[in-house]
């Protein structure tokens, strides 16, 4: 895992995540990219297990008047990733902004 | 399921419904509430101004639709990566293209089917010296079985090899006449030889890929065998076996390779396991 080659696309969505957009539609607004290539990839990563991902509980959800979100979080070998993905293409850091909220 | 405070319009709606089919029904609750939640993001949460029509329209369906596909692409690799169903599939799918190349380049299929009833009777000369290499091959690479393995998985095992190795014979036997096509006009006679030549390789090749992917099957559910690891050490040769072993994924069975032919262990051994899990099973 430590010797994964990443897509530049999945190292924008792993940098991403990681400056704290942890959600598809967020991922997808920060990055620019098609939701056709956010959400799969969003999917290999969690297959290779760069991130995880959690259900929100329902209660927060309701007193927001919305449906549970699904977030992203990185695993540690995610960490690692994203870390060697910013080392492979240094643009990605100033490419997003961290979020604020 | 979550509680879902508005509905989504109408198109979103059907959408995610027809995406909704692709996908694996194990999946589809997930699948369902993840897309339910980010399209009802795009439409409540976020100001009108910041969507654009295109994302709201093209972009986003779009994305449910390659996100279902992707599940069911992935679902399918899941259960079909090693299994004897993908490797006939795959031989039958690259024998009728080169069916339909060979169609193609030959102009129709009186023309083919003349030509390829000659070569056929040719490339059968050839046979014998493929059927010597090929038992040369076969004797190198033996597995002995440690235990009394069960008719039925062995009749399978002689069934897959029979069909595998012929359907790889058909597909190198029409690789070899599209690939000496080109020199029938300039060089007859010679283009008759090179496709002998060519077809006696390519079938040597593909017996002893055949030979060797049947090794590195498991012996009951000829599912391809994973998880290789090493074992014992080489400088410890004369104390203990050196080498590789592969496991079933459905735990039945184990391929030990020997790194180094020794006299207690000079071919690839299977260990049967399946008998173990029974007991397992049924403690």
């Amino acid at each position: 895992m430590g010797n994964l080659r990443l897509s530049h696309s999945a190292a924008l969505i792993l940098k991403a995540i990681s400056l704290g957009y942890c959600f598809g539609f967020d991922v997808m607004e920060i990055t620019g990219l098609p939701s056709g290539t956010v959400y799969p990839a969003l999917r290999r990563l969690e297959r290779d297990e760069l991130v995880e991902s959690r259900w929100e509980s329902e209660d927060d959800a309701f007193s927001d008047q919305r449906p549970a979100r699904r977030y992203y979080q990185l695993t540690r070998e995610g960490k690692a990733a994203a870390l060697a993905a910013t080392e492979r293409y240094p643009l990605l850091a100033r490419l997003l902004p961290e979020k604020h909220s | 399921m979550s509680t879902r405070p508005s509905p989504l319009p109408f198109f979103h709606r059907a959408v995610l419904h027809s995406a909704e089919q692709i996908v694996p029904a194990a999946e589809r609750d997930d699948f369902v509430r993840s897309w339910h939640a980010e399209l009802f993001h795009m439409l409540h949460c976020i100001p009108r101004r910041r969507i654009s029509t295109f994302r709201c329209h093209i972009d986003l369906p779009l994305g449910v639709v390659s996100d279902a596909l992707w599940i069911r692409t992935h679902s399918l690799r899941r259960s079909l990566a090693g299994t004897p169903t993908l490797c006939i599939g795959s031989l039958l799918a690259l024998s009728l293209c080169s069916f339909v190349f060979a169609l193609l380049s030959y102009g129709g299929p009186h023309a083919l089917g003349r030509h390829l009833g000659r070569q056929a009777e040719q490339s059968l000369v050839a046979v014998p010296v493929i059927l010597f290499v090929s038992s040369a091959i076969a004797s190198f690479s033996r597995v002995e079985l440690n235990s009394i393995a069960h008719t039925l998985h062995r009749i399978n095992r002689l069934l897959f090899a029979a069909l595998k190795t012929s359907l790889a014979l058909l597909l190198v036997f029409l690789l070899s006449v599209c690939v000496s096509r080109p020199f029938y006009i300039p060089w007859p006679h010679g283009a008759d030889f090179m496709q002998m030549l060519l077809f006696v390789l390519f079938a040597l090749l593909a017996v002893r890929w055949s030979l060797l992917d049947q090794e590195q099957r498991c012996k009951h559910c000829l599912c391809s065998l994973a998880v290789p690891s090493r074992v014992g050490r080489p400088s410890h040769n004369l104390l203990e076996w050196t080498g590789t072993e592969q496991s079933c994924k459905q735990g039945h069975g184990r391929l030990s390779v020997p790194e180094i032919v020794t006299s207690w262990h000079q071919y690839s051994r299977w260990t049967d396991q399946s008998s173990s899990l029974d007991r397992i099973a049924s403690i």
